[in-house]
C-alpha cells in the first residue's frame, strides 16, 4: 500500500517536473499549451477507490495550480476527470480485463488505450481551456488551445506508455 | 436504515467530488480576477433578477394600500377641480355683471355669429343683423364676457364685425384698479391672447388686474370688460408697458353677441371733426 502510495508520489513529481519545466513553455500557434498531468489519473487501475482517485487527483491539480499561477483550474479538471476515469475506463476496456486494469498499450490493446487516452485527454483540456477562457466569445481560439494541448498531450501520453511498457511495441 | 447507511457509504464519493469542486471554483473565482469577475457580475444580475421578481410578488401584495391611497389623492382632486370650477364660475359671473352694468342704459340688439374664422391674421366674423336691423359701420359688438369687436360693413340682413382677432383691431382699453389706459392689438397666434401697449412705465400694473374699454372712443362705452393681465413686458422702445392679456370672450364658442346701436353721439362726433377742421386751417 505505503510502496503504491510512493509510486504514485513520485509519477506524480515526475508529471509535475515535466509539465512545469517543458509542457508550461510550449505555445504552439500562440496558443496550444498542453497539459500532461492528467495522465497521471488517467492511469489509475480499474476498480481503484473513488474517494481515494478524486483525493489525487485534486492533489495533482493543486499542485499545479500553484505552480502555474492558475488557481483552480488544476483543481476543477483534476477533479472531474477523476470522477469520470472509472466509467471512461469501463467504456474503453476490454470485456475479460482482469479487476486491477492498469490502464495501457499493453493490457488494453493499442487502438482501446489510445482511444481511452485521447478522450480523456480531451475531456480534461476542454474542461481546463473553458475554465481558463470562461467566455465563448474568442471560442475559435479555445478550440485551438483545445485541439493543440489534447494532440501534444495525447503524443507524450502515448510515447511515455511506449518507454514504460515496450511489449506493447510490437503490437 | 441501515440500506440508506449503506448507500450513502457506498456513493460518499459524490460528495467528496462535490466540496473538492466546489473548493476548485471558489479558488478559481477568488485567485482569478477575470474568471472572478465574470462571475460575480453574473451572479449579481441573477441576484438583482431575483429581486425584482420578489419586489414585484411583494407589491402586488402592497396594491391595496395604493388603491386607497390613489382614492384618497383622487377625492382631493376631485375637491380642488370642484373648488377651482366654482370659482371660475364666479369670476364669470362676474365678468358677465360688470359687462351688464356697463351695457345697460345702451339699446343692445342681439345677433347670431352665422360665420367666422379665427386663424387667419386677419379674422372676419359675419353676423345676421344688418342695417334692416339698424346696424351701422364702426358700432360695437359686445358679448355676455365682454367686448368682440367692431361692425365694419352692413347689408341689408347681414354684418361683417372686425373682431378682437384682427391685426388691424385696435381698442382703447383702460386698466380697471388704475386707470392707465392704452392700445390692445392682436397680434397672429393664440385666439385667447392679446397685447395692450402704452401703459406708461410709472404704472403700478400687477398680473391678474383686468382690462376694460375706456370710454375714449364713440364705439364702446366705458367699463366693458375684455380681458385680464397674464404677463407684464416691455414695449420695443422701452419706454412703456406692453401687456399680455387673455381676453375674456371665448371666440371659439362664441355664438350670441349683441351691437350696441346707440352709443354713437352724433354731436360729440361733429363737434371733435370741427375742432380738427379748425386746427388744420390755422396751420
Amino acid at each position: 500500500m505505503s510502496t503504491t502510495i510512493l509510486n504514485r508520489c513520485i509519477r506524480m513529481i515526475l508529471l509535475l517536473v515535466v509539465q512545469l519545466v517543458v509542457m508550461n513553455h510550449i505555445h504552439l500557434l500562440g496558443y496550444g499549451t498542453p497539459i500532461v498531468i492528467g495522465c497521471l489519473t488517467m492511469k489509475f487501475h480499474r476498480n481503484a477507490s473513488r474517494t481515494g482517485l478524486l483525493l489525487w487527483g485534486f492533489a495533482t491539480g493543486l499542485l499545479y495550480d500553484i505552480f502555474s499561477n492558475t488557481m483552480g483550474m488544476g483543481m476543477a479538471s483534476c477533479t472531474l476527470l477523476a470522477m469520470l476515469q472509472p466509467a471512461l475506463l469501463h467504456l474503453y476496456m476490454p470485456r475479460d480485463a482482469a479487476d486491477d486494469l492498469r490502464p495501457s498499450m499493453h493490457s488494453m490493446g493499442r487502438v482501446r488505450y489510445l482511444t481511452y487516452a485521447l478522450t480523456t485527454l480531451l475531456l480534461f483540456h476542454i474542461t481546463f481551456y473553458a475554465l481558463d477562457a470562461f467566455t465563448i466569445a474568442n471560442w475559435q481560439l479555445t478550440l485551438l488551445g483545445i485541439g493543440i494541448g489534447t494532440a501534444i498531450a495525447f503524443i507524450f501520453a502515448w510515447l511515455v506508455d511506449l518507454m514504460t511498457n515496450p511489449k506493447a511495441v510490437g503490437e | 436504515m441501515r440500506n440508506l447507511i449503506d448507500f450513502l457509504q457506498r456513493h460518499s464519493y459524490w460528495l467528496v467530488f462535490l466540496v473538492l469542486e466546489v473548493i476548485s471554483l471558489v479558488s478559481l473565482f477568488r485567485f482569478n480576477h477575470y474568471q472572478g469577475s465574470v462571475f460575480f457580475t453574473t451572479a449579481n444580475d441573477a441576484v438583482g433578477s431575483i429581486y425584482q421578481a420578489t419586489s414585484t410578488v411583494v407589491s402586488y401584495f402592497n396594491l391595496k394600500e395604493e388603491n386607497v391611497a390613489l382614492e384618497a389623492e383622487n377625492e382631493r382632486l376631485r375637491q380642488e377641480l370642484l373648488a377651482l370650477k366654482a370659482r371660475q364660475r364666479a369670476e364669470e359671473s362676474e365678468t358677465e355683471a360688470v359687462a351688464d352694468s356697463a351695457l345697460l342704459p345702451y339699446n343692445l340688439v342681439g345677433a347670431q355669429i352665422v360665420n367666422a374664422t379665427l386663424h387667419r391674421s386677419n379674422n372676419l366674423l359675419t353676423i345676421n343683423r344688418g342695417s334692416a336691423d339698424g346696424i351701422a359701420p364702426e358700432m360695437g359688438v359686445v358679448c355676455s364676457r365682454g367686448v368682440v369687436g367692431i361692425v365694419y360693413l352692413t347689408s341689408a340682413h347681414y354684418s361683417i364685425v372686425i373682431p378682437l382677432l384682427n391685426t388691424s383691431s385696435k381698442v382703447s382699453c383702460r386698466l380697471d384698479s388704475t386707470n392707465y389706459f392704452g392700445t390692445m392689438q392682436w397680434r397672429y397666434g393664440s385666439p385667447e391672447t392679446s397685447y395692450v401697449s402704452g401703459i406708461p412705465r410709472h404704472a403700478k400694473v400687477k398680473v391678474g388686474d383686468i382690462v376694460e374699454t375706456n370710454g375714449y372712443s364713440d364705439i364702446f362705452p366705458e367699463g366693458i370688460p375684455v380681458g385680464k393681465v397674464t404677463k407684464i413686458g416691455n414695449s420695443g422702445d422701452g419706454l412703456a408697458y406692453e401687456l399680455t392679456v387673455r381676453l375674456f370672450t371665448d371666440f371659439a364658442t362664441l355664438r350670441n353677441v349683441s351691437v350696441i346701436t346707440d352709443y354713437r353721439q352724433p354731436e360729440r362726433h361733429e363737434l371733435e371733426q370741427y375742432a380738427d377742421s379748425l386746427i388744420n386751417q390755422s396751420s
